[in-house]
């Protein structure tokens, strides 16, 4: 696992995750991936990696607060008029 | 323009997401609520401003980073580049995969991503340097794209990228010490 494509795979991880890249710099790492297992193996452990933080960052809103935020924009509107 | 009048309707659907990128801005949950709240008044009062069709959440998002660097904020504003060291690139995935055996590298991957629990990544988050810490939330959480994080933080979309790089890193580091003190690690992994 080294070369050109290797590098140039592993040095755009990132931006091919978020999907920043262009169709045609994002077909050619897709197509490295194919057949290179051992970038194929980061890009799915970052991936893997992104998806449990993600979940693992989500709170739950309590109750009380939906209740307090729908009267406090009520009471703003009530201002308005 | 848009109506008032649709408020509610278009922005309360964002709170939990809001309110999940204020905790980790704040580090405790009455001032997030807080947070969120003001976010949403100052949002309803400017609604009136705000282009109908453009980007609705990251407009919310643009003012509740604004609101909270403004009136939130208890760290001091520190350079950007002090703080976090140098991290090498693809520092868990490293460790990991110093295993012998590409099964025992799995295995270890599989332990470890189980395994760091929410208070973990939380941690680890808040942890990182407030420059860091929100690129990598609105990236990461919220999933915005490079130019919409750039628009959010009124930064150029370079320094985005830098910044999410680092802090990715850094916080890669951070939570293979949260695996190494749980023990989701084999005894023998090579220490950082």
């Amino acid at each position: 696992m080294s070369g050109r494509n290797c590098d140039e795979a592993l040095t755009n991880l990132y931006q091919y995750l978020d999907r920043e890249m262009d169709s045609a710099n994002s077909e050619r790492i897709r197509a490295h991936l194919v057949d290179c297992s051992g970038c194929f193996d980061i890009f799915e452990f970052e991936v893997r990696l992104k998806v449990v933080v993600r979940e693992r960052l989500s709170e739950e809103v309590p109750p009380a607060f939906i209740e307090r935020l729908r009267a406090a924009l009520a009471r703003e509107s009530v201002g308005d008029r | 323009m848009a109506d008032q009048a649709n408020f509610e309707n278009d922005a309360l659907q964002y709170t939990r997401q809001l309110f999940s990128a204020a905790m980790r801005m704040t580090r405790n949950p009455s001032d997030a609520e807080d947070l969120v709240q003001e976010t949403f008044l100052k949002a309803y009062r400017a609604y009136h401003t705000f282009e109908e069709g453009t980007n609705l959440k990251a407009w919310l998002y643009r003012i509740l980073t604004n609101t909270y660097i403004n009136n939130y904020r208890k760290e001091s504003r520190r350079p950007s580049e002090v703080d976090l060291g140098a991290v090498e690139d693809l520092y868990l995935y490293r460790r990991i995969g110093s295993e012998e055996s590409a099964e025992a590298a799995r295995t270890t991957e599989d332990r470890v991503l189980d395994g760091l629990v929410e208070s973990d990544i939380k941690q680890a988050v808040e942890e990182l340097p407030e420059n860091f810490r929100i690129p990598v939330l609105l990236a990461d959480l919220e999933g915005f794209s490079y130019k919409e994080i750039a628009e959010i933080l009124d930064i150029p979309i370079g320094t985005v990228m830098s910044r999410l790089h680092r802090g990715r890193k850094a916080l890669q580091r951070r939570l293979w010490e949260f695996a190494e003190n749980r023990g989701l690690l084999p005894e023998d992994a090579e220490k950082p």
